[in-house]
């Protein structure tokens, strides 16, 4: 089948804003997008830029809008969006070139969770494991899958707004550590995360649960951290 | 295995921000607001409102129990309608209300404003506003 895709070119050493460019290119409809974006590259136009990776939806490398939404582009199929494509970059984060963007300042408040377990107990008598029980790990299992792909914290109508706002990915990845029950840095996230920029800037859009390519209930999360800092419960 | 127990932070450890004792005030005057309809539309039917005024009145009337309302109303006797009780509750709805947009409008500027010094001349403007404009709601209410 002919695939018509419409891609966001910006070169910042020749071009002064965004433009589009076209190509059709031959592919079939259980081609990802990312296929056709490696066939543009590799076959019309080598100088288009874009990140990848694993390409099998892990790393989160290749998060872009495809049709206006958020996607991960290795694991859009191009019968799911048709053979008219638009591909662009994620919004919030400044274009470095075509399809890329500066994920600094995604993860600089990535960072700003202190995103690693927190306990300054002594171990336990045995010196081993601080164990946890089925329960207990299943509280914070949904979290653990976020790839920091920036699908979320991109679709953010809040983060678009404003740039300082945490953003839903870094708030997830305090709630990875604030429901663990063996971390005991739970106190300092959640004041972190009560200042102006964190999840008071949350207006509970759903666009970050929309856009998760690991189907996080991102919003959950978010209303969960929320209700952490009211109660004090953190089971 | 672990023995799980309950893990819960003490209010002197999670603290309570600005923002999350707003966030709480936010819901709760929500909720507020609807206890106050109920008791408005409760209070009119009680008062007769079922034969004497159409859905959209008694609405009307529900959302601040002001006798201004029901003047135009077939209600025959006002006076039950500006009773003292029924001034309370339109005062609490008027203040409960303006209070939850006031810090709605905070929330929604904050989106877009960035600076500190810009968050807290906003917080003045709008507290400055809220002040002026609620002794002006709680006089015509009182006065009506």
């Amino acid at each position: 089948m002919e695939i018509t895709i419409k891609i966001f070119r910006y070169n910042p050493e020749k071009d002064t804003r965004g433009h589009y460019e076209t190509y059709v290119v031959e592919g079939d409809e259980n081609d990802r997008v990312l296929d056709v974006l490696e066939h543009v590259k590799g076959k019309t136009d080598g100088s288009l830029a874009f990140r990848r990776s694993c390409a099998h939806g892990v790393c989160g490398s290749d998060a872009m809008r495809i049709n206006g939404r958020n996607h991960l582009a290795c694991k859009t199929l191009v019968r799911d969006v048709g053979s008219n494509i638009t591909v662009e970059p994620v919004l919030g984060l400044k274009v470095k070139k075509d399809l890329i963007v500066d994920m600094d300042p995604f993860f600089d408040n990535y960072k700003k969770m202190l995103p690693y377990l927190i306990n300054d107990s002594p171990l336990p008598e045995d010196g081993k494991e601080r164990l946890q029980s089925p329960e207990q790990r299943a509280r914070f299992d949904e979290s653990t899958k976020c790839i920091l792909c920036a699908a979320c914290t991109t679709s953010c109508p809040s983060y678009w707004a404003n740039d300082q706002y945490y953003g839903p990915a870094a708030i997830v990845a305090a709630h990875r550590f604030i429901f663990d029950s063996r971390d005991e840095g739970a106190s300092e996230r959640l004041h972190i995360l009560s200042e102006t920029d964190g999840t008071a800037r949350c207006h509970t859009a759903y666009n970050c649960t929309e856009a998760c390519p690991r189907d996080i209930k991102i919003t959950k999360a978010i209303g969960e951290v929320k209700m952490a800092m009211v109660t004090g419960k953190l089971d | 295995m672990t023995q799980a127990k309950a893990r819960t932070l003490s209010l002197s450890k999670r603290g309570m921000s600005f923002e999350t004792f707003m966030w709480l005030f936010t819901r709760l005057t929500a909720l507020g607001m609807y206890a106050f309809i109920l008791v408005g539309v409760i209070g009119a039917l009680v008062m007769g409102a079922r034969n004497q005024m159409t859905f959209i009145e008694v609405l009307r009337w529900a959302l601040v129990t002001n006798p201004g309302h029901v003047a135009y109303t077939n209600v025959a006797d006002i006076a039950p309608w500006e009773s003292v009780f029924w001034r309370l509750v339109a005062s609490g709805m008027f203040l409960t209300a303006s209070s939850h947009g006031m810090h709605g409008v905070i929330v929604i500027l904050d989106d877009y404003l960035g600076g500190i010094s810009q968050r807290k001349w906003i917080r003045i403007l709008n507290l400055a506003a809220y002040f002026i404009i609620a002794p002006i709601g709680l006089y015509v209410i009182w006065t009506a």
